[in-house]
């Protein structure tokens, strides 16, 4: 056959005037919804944070800034919020955004019937409570805390609550259940063939925030392109076949995948640290374990710079805080770790009596993360300090199954991303009886967090989680090994393109050549 | 012929319904649950326990299941928990897209491979015949995920003949549907040829050794006559029963192909529900399986007596 009649063939078949600027991304799964916070996870984040913005977002460092908001104002009681919102902001329907909208979007989130996935955060059920909410005026929102809260502002820009997304009424249909978003950003909502793609449509009428340049989810949002399209592709050769023909333009690849794409000339290779946390879970409630000493002798057993080198191809860096290395919290305190000892393990392995138990590792295969991959090499690290471990790799749904439970001896797990170090201290610690997912049980330690999340001044909630990580590298209830490092592998055509902390792709301000 | 279709079809209301019973409890043995995938990592046991509570998670499963049964009865599958949308449309548009892969390189695969196999069986143990049963055996020993990415990396790669992802249905756009769709249909008629040549070589041997070929031989018939008359017809039967169930297993799922080629179709929307413990989508998904498995081999029972009028549907 003719290469060249073929080609012409299924370009005339293909060939739209979209389709020479729509950029393609892939995703490893389907969105699970549109609807912005409720039914929800990574991908559908990434997506809808497209569609719609919050008062507040994140920066490219991770700070919070304001988005919707034009400034932001605090009572020097830290209990009341004064959100000046930015005018001629517009919705994708035309109108004009009023502080009526953000009242209405509030009540609809707090009303337990939307299903907001951080409901719980803002009503007193975990601490903060939001007691109310006024519109002054068409531009100004005053919200109202119980008590002061370091942490309100970090949840309201929190990715998992779709940054608390102010979307129009009518992304509702009459029956209250909603339709699809209605909402600010630089794109909207196109096509959604599920199982297949999410297009989205450049929003013409868009107001980027203030700014020369994009800044994290705030800055200069502009669609500089007519068409993002975001593709389904579970299996990873397909994937790289498609980032290779030139059919995929962005695309998240495993560590061990890095090096294959970056001999090929096509395609430019970006890496950023992102905050989340790959760790090693020590049940503190086992037997075994429930030993510091036999948890200190894990933690000693370890060659963290070879774990963390063979796990991330190289690219992590070791961090055994819960602080991510980008974070202006990031002090030398927190650069304190783990020491490879070998001569230490044998000594603490004697003091806690140990008898070669077998300790069971539980992992699993997703590419997304590095969970196998360390399991592989601690384990081996493990049998050479003489600590006998075995690998048990469960499905993702079985693993997260155990965890919940608290059902483990040790885990190889990964924590989502979470900016704040306060909030990321919550992730894992807390009562085990009340919350048997939480890895760190100590009174100590939920006192100095509770105080970060009420304490704003900087200086102060550095002293508080200088004191945590010493804390817990002395208790050892889990070894974080490294912050994910994002890999997004990108057609050497798109230009403006950039990971970055939050570990979600932007397509704002990225153009595509010719 | 009325009377036996309906037979069978009321035969197979116990094979459905120990189906559906099988697969309602077995999906709920295996650890994990909707609600704890859908608040990840920060999950709290309230928060589990109440959108469990929302998605009826938390009553016993007998009563979860007479509340599934009674919908179905009324022809309605329930609601997927991950898209919530209903499951029967989302099914039969998922199957849709499926079965045109599925019944194209099927049809295609027999119309190359039962001629191929009787072929081999007439001139056995010659150069030809060899040659037939090796490539027969090449295509059915290599899996059809390694197939599908070798033709992926020729053609969609290398010579940049066809587009490597996405899909576009047939409906929206013809010629970009078919162009979406010749991987993945090549990959399961080049594996399926292997299945069927080899089936069709064997039960033509069979027959092609039994008394009455020789009695026609004895006759003076030309071979082509004995061949395409009295051996094919006969052996057809067995190939034909093959046929049958290779259409219902691959219908009820082509995951593999579906996933190489980014195709939406029923097996990938199966796969990635029990992945997200979406229990209306397994069940339902697992029941149209269970029902076409019966719905086509019913079919091809009743075809029978097209080929061997000694075969009544009776």
């Amino acid at each position: 056959m003719n290469r060249r009649l073929i080609s012409a063939f299924a370009l005339l078949a293909l060939a739209s005037p979209a389709t020479a600027q729509t950029i393609n991304v892939a995703l490893n799964a389907d969105i699970r919804s549109t609807n912005p916070g409720v039914n929800r996870d990574d991908n559908t984040d990434a997506v809808v944070l497209h569609m719609v913005e919050g008062l507040v977002g994140y920066r490219e460092n991770g700070a919070v800034a304001p988005l919707l908001a034009e400034k932001v104002a605090v009572s020097p009681d830290g209990l009341s919020y004064t959100f000046t919102l930015r005018k001629g902001v517009k919705f994708h329907n035309g109108a004009e955004l009023t502080s009526a909208d953000v009242l209405w979007n509030w009540t609809r989130y707090m009303d337990p019937k939307t299903d907001w996935r951080c409901r719980s955060e803002f009503d007193g059920r975990i601490g903060m409570k939001v007691t109310g909410v006024t519109a002054p005026d068409a531009a100004t929102v005053v919200m109202t805390l119980e008590k002061p809260s370091a942490l309100f502002l970090d949840t309201m820009a929190r990715t998992d609550c779709a940054m608390v997304a102010i979307i129009h009424k009518d992304s509702l249909k009459p029956d209250g259940s909603f339709d699809k978003p209605i909402g600010t950003g630089p794109f909207m909502l196109g096509d959604w063939r599920r199982g297949e793609f999410v297009s989205l449509k450049r929003f013409d009428s868009y107001v980027s925030p203030p700014g020369d340049k994009r800044d994290g989810y705030v800055g200069r949002k502009n669609a500089l392109v007519p068409e993002v399209k975001f593709l389904s592709i579970a299996d990873g050769a397909t994937v790289k076949a498609g980032l290779l023909s030139g059919a995929l333009h962005v695309a998240d690849i495993p560590d061990s995948d890095l090096p294959e794409m970056q001999k090929s000339g096509s395609v430019q290779v970006m890496t950023a640290p992102s905050a989340t946390k790959h760790a090693l879970l020590l049940q503190s409630r086992d037997p075994l374990l429930s030993d510091v000493r036999m948890r200190q002798a894990i933690a000693a057993a370890l060659d963290l710079d070879e774990l963390v080198a063979q796990a991330s191809n190289e690219l992590g860096k070791v961090n055994n805080s819960a602080i991510h290395m980008a974070s202006p919290y990031y002090s030398e305190v927190q650069r304190q770790r783990y020491n490879h000892d070998p001569a230490r393990v044998k000594k603490l392995l004697t003091d806690a009596g140990y008898k070669g138990q077998t300790i069971k590792l539980i992992a699993n295969k997703r590419s997304t993360v590095p969970s196998f991959p360390v399991a592989v090499v601690a384990q081996a690290m493990l049998q050479a300090a003489g600590i006998d471990s075995e690998i048990e790799v469960l499905e993702w749904a079985t693993q997260l199954d155990r965890y919940s439970k608290g059902n483990y001896q040790m885990m190889s797990f990964s924590y989502s991303a979470r900016i704040d170090p306060a909030q990321s201290y919550n992730q894992f610690s807390g009562p085990k009886d009340t919350y048997p997912s939480k890895a760190w049980d100590s009174r100590r330690a939920d006192e100095l967090i509770e105080k970060a999340t009420i304490t704003a001044d900087e200086g102060e909630r550095q002293k508080l989680f200088d004191e945590l990580h010493k804390l817990m590298l002395a208790d050892a209830p889990l070894i974080f090994l490294y912050n994910q490092v994002d890999t997004a592998v990108v057609s050497k055509r798109l230009q403006g393109f950039a990971a970055w902390v939050a570990g979600k792709p932007r397509l704002w301000e990225v153009g595509l050549a010719n | 012929m009325l009377r036996f279709a309906l037979t069978r079809i009321l035969m197979s209301v116990p094979t459905l319904l120990i189906v559906s019973i099988s697969v309602f409890g077995l999906i709920r043995l295996i650890p994990g649950d909707p609600a704890s995938l859908m608040l990840g990592d920060l999950a709290t046991p309230a928060s589990i326990a109440d959108l469990q509570a929302r998605l009826g998670l938390d009553q016993s499963v007998p009563v979860q299941f007479g509340i599934w049964f009674g919908n179905l009865l009324k022809g309605d599958l329930g609601q997927s928990i991950n898209s919530q949308q209903a499951v029967l449309p989302l099914i039969l548009q998922r199957f849709w897209i499926s079965a045109q892969i599925v019944l194209v390189a099927v049809a295609l695969a027999s119309l190359v491979a039962v001629p191929a196999g009787v072929l081999a069986a007439w001139k056995q143990d010659t150069s030809l015949d060899l040659s037939l049963v090796a490539v027969a055996t090449l295509l059915l020993s290599i899996p059809t995920f390694w197939l599908g990415l070798l033709l992926l990396l020729f053609f969609g790669l290398k010579l940049e003949w066809l587009p490597v992802v996405g899909y576009v249905s047939i409906a929206e756009n013809p010629i970009a549907g078919i162009l979406y769709l010749i991987m993945p249909i090549m990959t399961l008629f080049l594996h399926e040829i292997g299945v069927i040549l080899r089936m069709a070589r064997a039960s033509t041997l069979e027959v092609l050794r039994l008394d009455y070929i020789t009695h026609a031989r004895a006759k003076g018939l030309t071979e082509s006559a004995v061949l395409w008359n009295h051996a094919f017809k006969n052996a057809f039967g067995p190939t034909w029963t093959l046929i049958g169930l290779v259409l219902g297993n691959l219908l009820g799922g082509i995951a593999v192909v579906e996933t190489v080629f980014t195709i939406p179709g029923l097996g990938r929307l199966l796969v990635d529900s029990i992945f997200a413990r979406d229990y209306p989508v397994i069940q339902g998904c697992m029941l149209f399986v269970a029902f076409t498995y019966v719905l086509v081999n019913l079919v091809i029972d009743l075809c029978y007596p097209i080929f061997d009028p000694r075969v009544t549907a009776q």
